[in-house]
Formats: structure tokens, sequence, C-alpha cells
């Protein structure tokens, strides 16, 4: 089971990283890319939505501060890309730590509106900031330095980002702060008895998620090369939201798989592309009603359907030997 | 010796005065049971001393320190774990995996070295998975350890949330109604756990209905009704006093 795994995930990465070579044009070559930039800002909302239980719909606000930030550092003050990329996390970062302190107090769809008016403040802003912005006529965005130049060197870029920050949340998620940040999604009580910091919690997470957003933008500005105001249209947010529900709560590759699918689904159903907005509607509904746990789980549930664990009851027997010696080892006694 | 204690504590809520002055000690290594009819102030008093309710007046103190405006994290931190009336399990998560969420006290490991899974953080990892795999040995739920916690059966979710407080090596652990839809033979494996508890040093403070069982596993006992003491000593004197009596036991 566990090797299968690690095969699969060898043989889905040497296929991303060589496909260049393979790719049939271009366009697939910069949709890739495009799930690449949009997968490292949902690994990080992942855990604020999934992990956390914090329903953010207003990320691409986070996204387009990154995008602006990386335009107008390379563009107009003629940073290096690199230093502009770091700088564009960074500023995620801080206007994660500005949206989530007074926001992340709010309960659950008081805390989503908070955010959702955040995005909405950002597009206004980047409106009506003409001289820096370029207000509704946009920016053009420059590339990264060569080798990083041609699409296929931003594609390698792209994935190399994409997979340490899936690292990152991985470790988040497997280790203590994964269980403490599903208490704090499933009951704050218990989060609480076992003194789990919440709010701090929450907020470092956000933070977090902040600093992936920023890098996501600066690489989706890039990858666009030129960003207006409708470039980040409050849809975007409520696409990286679906993508988590669709993907499954507490699992990281089930929103990968939901990012992948719903990015290349107008590609998919190319031959009705005027349908491809259906399409999406209609993969939702049918996630939500069919396998509401998320496309993440279906593996398990399939499983227990076809093959039901028999839940074989016993008596509880307590060891109270073991269980003396467990509590008599105590460090800190 | 470090006892966890209430002085004249007082809560009201509205105008309904749940606990009236009440003071109670727990002191290492007893079993404290407190008693009392429905609505007497049990669970609002065991709120008190884990830091869900902050009392109005009166002072929580844990040995010197004082926990009165403390939360609950931090009374976590100082040692004082609880389990609920309806235990509280993380559903999706496996019961090793809950076990483990009650070592968060010991966790060093900062969110952003976490990340970066330095080594800190996967030998906490190591360790407090080996603690809590012995404890569950300890309470006797090993078949389960890997079940999701939500398949789990009431008495197996009432062992594990024991395991999870114990997790933190507390000094004190706070059992509100342990025994509640336990079966007999259930009741007698769960004094078998706490008396073990108790012999390890760790004051328990026991709220139960099950008069019986207060009585044989108690250490002292405390009675309660409207939210006023009627009568502390030891199982003997409670059971024989006659205010205690005529409120709860009856004739």
């Amino acid at each position: 089971m566990r090797a299968s795994r690690a095969v699969v995930m060898v043989g889905g990465l040497l296929a991303l990283a060589t496909m260049p070579w393979w790719a049939r044009d271009q366009y697939q070559l910069h949709l890739a890319a495009l799930i690449g930039v949009y997968w490292i800002l949902i690994a990080g909302l992942n855990l604020i939505v999934g992990y956390s239980g914090q329903l953010s719909i207003g990320h691409v606000g986070l996204l387009a501060i990154g995008a602006y930030a990386f335009a107008i550092l390379t563009g107009r003050y003629e940073w290096s890309p690199w230093i502009a990329l770091m700088a564009s996390g960074g500023i995620g970062a801080l206007c994660g730590l500005l949206l989530g302190l007074p926001s992340l107090r709010l309960p659950g769809f008081y805390f989503a509106m908070a955010t959702l008016a955040f995005a909405l403040i950002v597009t206004e802003i980047s409106l009506a900031q003409g001289d820096l912005t370029g207000g509704g006529t946009g920016l053009s965005v420059p590339g990264f330095t060569a080798p990083f130049d041609t699409p296929g060197g931003f594609h390698a870029l792209i994935l190399s980002v994409a997979a340490l920050i899936t690292w990152l949340t991985w470790n988040v998620a497997r280790f203590m702060w994964g269980r403490a940040l599903i208490a704090v999604r499933d009951s704050v009580v218990t989060a609480q008895a076992v003194g789990v910091p919440v709010f701090r919690a929450k907020l470092l997470v956000f933070v977090f998620s902040g600093l992936t957003a920023g890098v996501a933008g600066a690489l989706f500005a890039s990858l666009q090369s030129y960003i207006t105001p409708d470039t980040f249209v409050f849809e975007l947010g409520l696409f990286f939201f679906v993508c988590i529900i669709i993907g499954g709560r507490g699992t990281i590759v089930g929103p990968l798989i939901g990012t992948a699918v719903l990015t290349a689904l107008p590609e998919i159903v190319a031959p009705l592309a005027r349908w491809s907005t259906f399409f999406y509607g209609l993969l939702l509904l049918a996630v939500v009603l069919l396998v509401p746990e998320g496309i993440g789980h279906v593996v398990e549930i399939v499983r227990a359907r076809w093959k039901p664990r028999s839940l074989q009851s016993f008596a509880v027997t307590p060891d109270a030997a073991r269980l003396a010696r467990c509590l008599r080892a105590d460090p800190e006694r | 010796m470090i006892s966890l204690a209430a002085k004249t504590v007082t809560k009201v809520f509205g105008g309904l005065t749940a606990l009236s002055e009440v003071s109670i000690e727990v002191r290492p290594g007893e079993i404290h049971g407190l008693i009392g009819p429905n609505g007497s102030g049990k669970t609002t008093l065991l709120n008190a001393l884990s830091g869900y309710y902050l009392a109005d007046a009166g002072r929580v103190t844990l040995g010197e320190a004082d926990l009165t405006r403390d939360s609950v994290q931090r009374r976590a931190f100082a040692g004082v774990a609880r389990t609920f009336q309806k235990p509280r399990l993380l559903p999706t998560l496996s019961v090793i995996d809950n076990v483990m969420l009650g070592g968060w006290p010991a966790v060093r490991s900062t969110f952003f070295g976490t990340a970066l899974s330095w080594l800190r953080a996967r030998r906490e990892e190591r360790t407090l998975r080996a603690r809590a795999e012995e404890l569950l040995h300890g309470v006797g739920l090993a078949q389960v350890m890997t079940r999701r916690a939500s398949l789990l059966e009431h008495a197996e979710q009432r062992f594990a949330e024991i395991a999870r407080g114990l997790m933190a090596s507390p000094r004190f652990l706070l059992l509100d109604e342990p025994a509640g839809g336990l079966t007999p033979h259930e009741i007698e494996q769960l004094g078998v756990v706490i008396r073990t508890v108790r012999d390890a040093g760790i004051g328990v403070l026991l709220v139960e209905h099950h008069t019986d069982f207060v009585f044989r596993l108690s250490d002292r006992v405390t009675a309660l009704d409207l939210g006023r003491v009627i009568r502390q000593g030891t199982p003997a004197e409670v059971r024989h006093d006659a205010e205690v009596i005529r409120v709860y036991l009856g004739a």
C-alpha cells in the first residue's frame, strides 16, 4: 500500500517534470504551469479550509497582492525577479497577518464574509491606485532570468516550488500541528482541553497561507505576463475554495486532484467549450451529492463498501501494571 | 504537596447562583468524589476548575500558583487534564491520533519548524507515538488503536478520552461522569484504571451519579446541593450524613 503510493507519486512527479519534452503544444505546458501555480496557493489554503475548517473564500485577494507586488517590484523598481518572488511571499504573509488578526475571531460565515470583503477591497484598490498598478489597463510583468525564461524552464521552476510547498504542508499535516488544526476544526472545546492555542494556531496557518498565496501570485503574474484587476475576479477565490471542497477535507492529495481536474476542465471538455461552466457546476453537484467527503476519500469509501471491516467488539480490559509503568515513567514527575 | 483547590468560588448565571462559595481541595494521589443531585453544580465546579468557566468570586489555585484568571489552555499546561460527560474525540482521526493530541503540552516544535520537518518535530512525534501506544495498551484499547474514533463504542470512547487526558502527564485528572452509560463490568474496569492513576500520584476528581461507585472508590467525598457544599469527608461520613441522605441518597 505504502510502496504503491510512493510509486504513483514518483511516477507522477517524473511525468510532470518531463512534460516539456512530451507535451503536444505550448498550451498544454501553460496549463500544467497554471495548475502548479494554483496549487501553490491552494496547498496553503488547504491548511486553512481543509484542516482548520476556516472558510476563506477571499484568497484571490492575497494572490492579487502577490502578483501586483511582483509586477511593481520587477517592472517599476527593476528588482531581481528572485528577490521580488521572496518579497511577494513576505508581503502575502504580512497581509495574511493583517487580515487574519481581526477576522479569525469571527465564527463560520462571518469569517467567510470578511475574506470576501477583503478580496473586493483589493480589486478596488488596484483599480484606484492607477499610478502604481496601471489601473484598469493593468501592468505587463517581466519573466525570470535564464534558464527559467523559456516555457520549459519556467515550468520546472513552478514544479519545484509546488513540490516544496506540498512537502511543507504535508509535514504540518502529519505531525502534531496537523492534529491540533483538526481539533480546531472539529471541536474547539477539545482543542482547548489539550492546550491548543486556538486563535494563535489559526493565525499562524493563515499567515503561512498568505505566504504561499503571495508566492503563487508572483509566479502567476509572470506566467500570465500581463495582469489587470479583471484577472483577479471574485470567482477565482471561490474556485480555489471549491477545489478543496471537491478534493475533500483533511487530505492533501484530494485538493491536488481537485485543482488539476477543475483547472484542466475547460481543456478536457474542449469540444464543448461553451459548456465548461456547466460541467464545473455538474461536477461540484455530483461530488457534493455522491461523495460529500470529497474525491480524496473515494478510495477509503469504496474499500469500506466492498470490504466492510468487521468491527469486532471486545471487552475493554485494562492492563494495570502496564498503565502504572507508563505513568511512573513520566518525565515530569 | 501541590493540591488543586477551589477557594470560596461563586459562579452566577443570570439570576441563578450555580456555585455559592464552594471550597474543595483535590490532593495528589487521592480520588476525590463529587456527588449531588442534578443541577447541584458538580459539572459547573469541574468547569470552574478546568477553566471553561471563570469564577465570579473566589480563587482557583494549584499549589502556590493562582489559576483563577487562567485560560483552559494554561491550566492544561499547568497539569490539569479532564474528560467530558459526552466524550469529545475527533471523529475523523484514529484512536491513537486522538490520544497523541493529548500530548500537546509536551510539544516544543514551532509551526514553521514542523513544516520544515526539523529533527525535533520528528523526534517528538516518535516519543509521543510510543507513549500513546503504551497508554492504549494500559487502558485496554490496543485492539482499536488504528480505528477511526467515530467507529468506537461508547465505553471505548470513555477509555480513549482518559488515555488522552493522561498523555500530557497531568498532576490532576478531572473526570466528568466517567461511568455514565457503562455496563457493570466496564465500570469495574474503569475502577481499575482510576485506582492505577491515583496510585501513580495523580489527583483524581470524580464527578459521578453512580454513588456506589464513588463511595467504593473515593478517598474523600464532597456532596453538593444547590451550589453549596453540604458535607465533606470520608465516604463513610458522607454516606451517613443526615443532610446528604435527605437531599440525595434518599432514606
